[in-house]
């Protein structure tokens, strides 16, 4: 699939709030021409709560609905169900953030997972609380500076690494997991559409850089996407049923330090930091494609 | 869908009652998790799904957050929604019971009143659902088994009138009724198919017709919404007041609106109480009675929406009221003795407060004639206390 | 007692400068607050922020209606609202902008100061950072405070959060703003049609807050409604496509984040009434054929 095979029709409409560069209004608008009318869209406290929708305004023209932060799981779960009694395909999909996915959702998460409840689970990725001001989540890499994580004098921002949140859902052996990137846009589109037809659980992880969070350009959040999986820091894979199936390996291996290089969370660097990314990276690499970078 | 199912009695246990009632009332989505006491309704209820006595979808969530996160979604996706929990566990979803109830979904959540940790402990006391008092949810007490199947059925009827639309929590006592067993008399499937009707959302998520629910708003809107609310829990009394009505002419069991009175036409002091104390202290009223003793009791059988009007009316005729407690808001006094005194400003009568089986002490009968004699006194003016801890080693009433 | 309203645009710290200039009127004895307005708002967007000074302590804790000052920190904000709402009659506002206060033209001619923080800051920070400037011209504008005070708390607010060095720097570009500011009159006679507000009483209001699409007086709510939002007045720079050049690969229609790229014969065009001007269509166009240029608005 390309994009020119995508339709003209929008269901995220212009007019929303985010931020100018935000890495998340492309995907969703996009993923929705994939998933089309007939979908049901849950969002739990995040940035898109706010920015696709402010009383009385909204930019879906889908069904939308917001409960709460942690429960994204549970309350797509309640949906689907509801519509399964009334004999209705609808797609059901839950747009969640890192926070709402790595930390405090992950148990709902996990239970919607393990029932096989008939949906599709978005986490989208900004590695940080951006929609209160930037806070560490369980995504945020090591190093960079959040407003919990400040670059210190003592402490140079975060200690612990990045948590592997695809790795956790393939465990669950649902029927379909996805990593995606929206720079690698036939990829994408596929996921999209191979999630949209598949039946049970199923978990697309898509990266969103956020030009004010990670401190650069706005121009350049489609470039960040790209830089991060061609450097390692964001691996694109599928695993049906827990099996891998499919993993992307970029062309060419940019070092980390590329990829760290403009943006500011990661300016107060030294480079024995840049070497333990890079350590964390190389492992990642040599478990996920069985050879040393 | 469920099987045709006949009018029939069984002697069965108060959690079996809740579930039935559930199952009957053609709930369509239940989630739950369970938790002592009230895990014998989740595996009723499984028993029921498995059995194929319904086909409800119940999901098996992984917690009481979840299963009332669920139960929201799925009332707001047009389905009648049951689930059920206890202590902990009711702390535990206490967030999503304001979105429940701000969402205006008539979700039905008998609970099981346990006492909440610490120390953790599995037997009654109402500091699980009265702190619940804000949330905007209708919470009623239960006396007995029948009581509790009647009322997860009227519940659907009161939650769901245009008028109302509010979530309800009907309890019911730990033990003293969860596995206690007892005659109920269930109606048949087809009678309560037809008091009930059909389930019809004001607003649902539907790609038809496509609806914004829970979205993000600033002041200028939630004001009005909290108004709504609030004029929604006035309109429940008289709601209340007519389904048990009609409940009573098509069923034939009477629970007399938000309170029932005993013995109260002449009583010079009356005694009220929530939940199956109830029942023991209609037993002391009649041996008072016998002995000469003009002493009544109110049954109070709702504590939102709080019977303001109809206590109102009690307290013109008496000349002291007393208000049991198994539960204590701290620094206060008990939560239904707060509720009764601001109902009752104005009036010069003294109302005391007993405060007994806290934890899931038993309530002795002695106990209650405690509360009389003391009422008595007051009554008299010999004493002028007002929160009396009953049964508490150390300390004198 | 007197009143400061702050117009900026998220990120763009209009919170710290009226934060800053509460602090220099401290300096001076005074008792002084100072709060953002307490939205919801991304980076970009239209913010207010607002400080109020008084002798004695401030007791009062609404929101800013009547403003003795108005501060704009950017100077597109003044064609597309009008940022003299409530202004006292006496009151000044203080604008960052290239042009002499009489080429100004606001909804009534007022008292007006101007002064060109951004060429300061670009100048003297290297960064087009203008909320430290600006408050230089506010000093100059109103008199209220001693341009010593208002350097020594910029060093102390911003020395502290980015270092003394840029604490020093910031204080300086207060000190030329304050010395270059010009004060006169604006024009007036701009129009502004506020956008109306659906404000529904207890009987209009849906119940639990639940929408479909409804139009409204205030225009269209509910669902597909942000549509209606035209976020175009958040821009600072704007893309412009050359047709020539252009290969129709979509690429900036698929990755913009308004979505208000469309494709007309097969060729990108941009709705300006959303267009933030992020740049990403032009960073990604494989045919170099956006260009973004800082935009000069009428």
């Amino acid at each position: 699939m390309n994009i020119k095979d995508l339709s003209d029709e929008i269901l995220f409409t212009p007019g929303h709030t985010a931020c100018a560069g935000c890495g998340a209004p492309p995907i969703v608008r996009n993923i929705m021409k994939i998933f089309g009318k007939d979908t049901i869209i849950y969002t739990p406290a995040n940035c898109l709560l706010v920015f696709g929708g402010t009383y009385p305004y909204l930019a879906w023209k889908v069904p939308y609905f917001h409960e709460a932060f942690e429960n994204t799981g549970a309350c797509i779960s309640g949906v689907a169900r509801a519509l399964r009694k009334q004999g209705k395909k609808t797609l059901v999909v839950g747009i969640a953030g890192d926070g709402g996915t790595y930390d405090i959702g992950i148990q709902a998460l996990s239970g919607a997972a393990e029932r096989n409840e008939d949906v599709i689970y978005i986490c989208y990725d900004n590695e940080a609380y951006m929609n209160t001001g930037i806070q560490r989540s369980g995504s945020t890499p090591y190093g960079a500076a959040t407003t919990t994580t400040p670059a210190g004098t003592k402490i140079p921002g975060k200690l612990d690494h990045k948590k592997d949140m695809a790795e956790i859902m393939r465990a669950h052996e649902v029927p379909y997991v996805a990593t995606m990137s929206i720079a690698h846009q036939r990829d994408f589109l596929e996921k999209a559409k191979k999630a949209r037809d598949v039946e049970g659980f199923r978990y697309l992880h898509i990266i969103s850089p956020c030009p004010t969070g990670w401190r650069f350009d706005p121009s350049l959040t489609i470039e960040m996407s790209r830089k991060a999986v061609d450097s390692g820091m964001w691996t694109l894979f599928e695993a049906e049923y827990g099996e891998i199936t499919n993993i992307y390996k970029p062309k060419k291996k940019i070092p980390v330090k590329e990829y760290l290089m403009g943006q500011g969370r990661f300016r107060h660097f030294t480079p024995e930091m840049v070497e333990e990314l890079q350590r964390w990276v190389d492992h990642k690499w040599k478990r996920i494609y069985g050879e040393e970078p | 869908m469920i099987q045709k199912l006949e009018r029939k009695k069984m002697v069965i246990t108060g959690d079996y009652a809740a579930a039935y009632g559930g199952m009957i009332s053609g709930a369509e989505v239940v989630a739950a998790y369970p938790i002592t006491p009230q895990t014998l309704i989740v595996e009723d209820f499984a028993t029921f799904v498995n059995d194929g006595i319904t086909d409800a979808e119940f999901i098996m969530v992984e917690s009481e957050h979840s299963a009332m996160s669920a139960c929201i979604a799925a009332q707001a996706a047009g389905a009648r929604t049951f689930t059920a929990t206890s202590s902990q566990g009711l702390a535990l979803m206490h967030e999503m019971l304001f979105i429940a109830a701000s969402l205006r979904l008539p979700i039905v959540m008998p609970v099981v009143n346990r006492t909440v940790a610490a120390p953790i402990g599995i037997w009654c006391e109402y500091n699980d659902s009265m702190p619940q008092r804000d949330t905007g949810w209708m919470q009623m007490s239960c006396e007995d088994n029948q009581e509790v199947l009647d009322m997860v059925i009227m519940s659907y009827k009161i939650a769901e009138h245009r008028d109302v639309l509010l979530p309800i929590m009907p309890c019911l006592d730990a033990f003293i009724l969860s596995h206690t067993v007892e005659p109920v008399e269930a109606p048949s499937s087809d009678e309560v198919a037809q008091y009930l009707g059909k389930y019809e959302p004001v607003a649902k998520l539907d790609t038809e017709n496509p609806m914004a629910i829970g979205t993000f708003a600033p002041p200028e809107y939630i004001q009005e919404l909290r108004y709504h609310n609030h004029m929604a829990m006035e309109n429940a009394k008289r709601v209340i007041r007519e389904v048990t009505r009609d409940f009573a002419r098509t069923f034939g069991h009477d629970y007399h609106g938000l309170i029932e009175e005993y013995r109260c036409d002449d009583a010079d002091v009356v005694l009220i109480t929530i939940g199956t104390v109830t029942g023991t202290a209609r037993e002391v009223v009649d041996e008072l009675r016998e002995r000469g003793k003009k002493v009544g009791l109110v049954k109070l059988r709702f504590y939102r929406p709080f019977p303001r009007e109809e206590l109102q009316k009690i307290a013109e005729r008496v000349g002291a009221i007393g208000v049991y407690d198994r539960a204590v808001s701290f620094g206060s006094g008990g939560p239904m003795f707060i509720e009764t005194r601001h109902a009752l400003y104005g009036h010069s009568i003294p109302i005391m407060n007993f405060l007994a089986g806290i934890g899931g002490r038993d309530v002795m009968k002695k106990d209650v004639e405690k509360m009389f004699e003391m009422l008595l006194e007051a009554k008299e003016g010999k004493t002028s206390k007002e929160i009396v801890w009953i049964g508490t080693r150390g300390v004198t009433p | 007692m007197y009143e400061i309203r702050f117009h900026g645009r998220g990120g763009q710290g209009g919170k710290m400068a009226a934060e800053a200039y509460a602090l220099a009127a401290f300096l001076e004895g005074n008792y002084a607050v100072s709060f953002p307005f307490f939205g919801a708002e991304r980076r970009g967007a239209p913010v207010k922020a607002f400080t109020r000074v008084d002798d004695k302590k401030i007791r009062i804790k609404t929101q800013v209606y009547e403003p003795d000052y108005v501060v704009v920190l950017d100077e597109t904000l003044i064609e597309t609202q009008d940022v003299l709402e409530g202004l006292k009659k006496d009151g000044t506002v203080i604008i960052n902008t290239q042009r002499k206060p009489e080429e100004v033209r606001l909804s009534k001619p007022v008292k007006c100061a101007t002064v060109d923080a951004t060429g300061i800051a670009l100048e003297v920070l290297g960064r087009p950072i203008t909320n430290t400037a600006i408050l230089g011209a506010l000093a100059r504008a109103t008199g209220r405070v001693k341009i010593e005070s208002v350097e020594q708390a910029i060093m102390e607010k911003f020395g502290a959060r980015l270092g003394r060095e840029s604490g020093e720097k910031n204080a300086r570009a207060a000190r030329m703003a304050y010395e270059q500011t010009l004060v006169g009159t604006s024009q007036g006679g701009k129009e502004f049609v506020p956008r109306p507000q659906w404000l529904p009483d207890v009987h209009e209001m849906p119940i639990g807050g639940a929408i479909g699409t409804m139009k409204t007086e205030a225009g269209l709510i509910g669902i597909g409604s942000f549509v209606e939002n035209k976020t175009g007045d958040w821009r600072t720079f704007i893309p412009a496509i050359d047709k020539e050049k252009c290969i129709g690969c979509r690429f900036c229609w698929f990755y913009c984040p308004e979505g208000c790229i469309s494709m007309v014969e097969g060729k990108a065009e941009v709705n300006y009434d959303y267009c933030k001007g992020c740049g990403i269509c032009a960073h990604e166009c494989p045919a170099k054929a956006i260009e973004m240029t800082r935009e000069v608005k009428a």
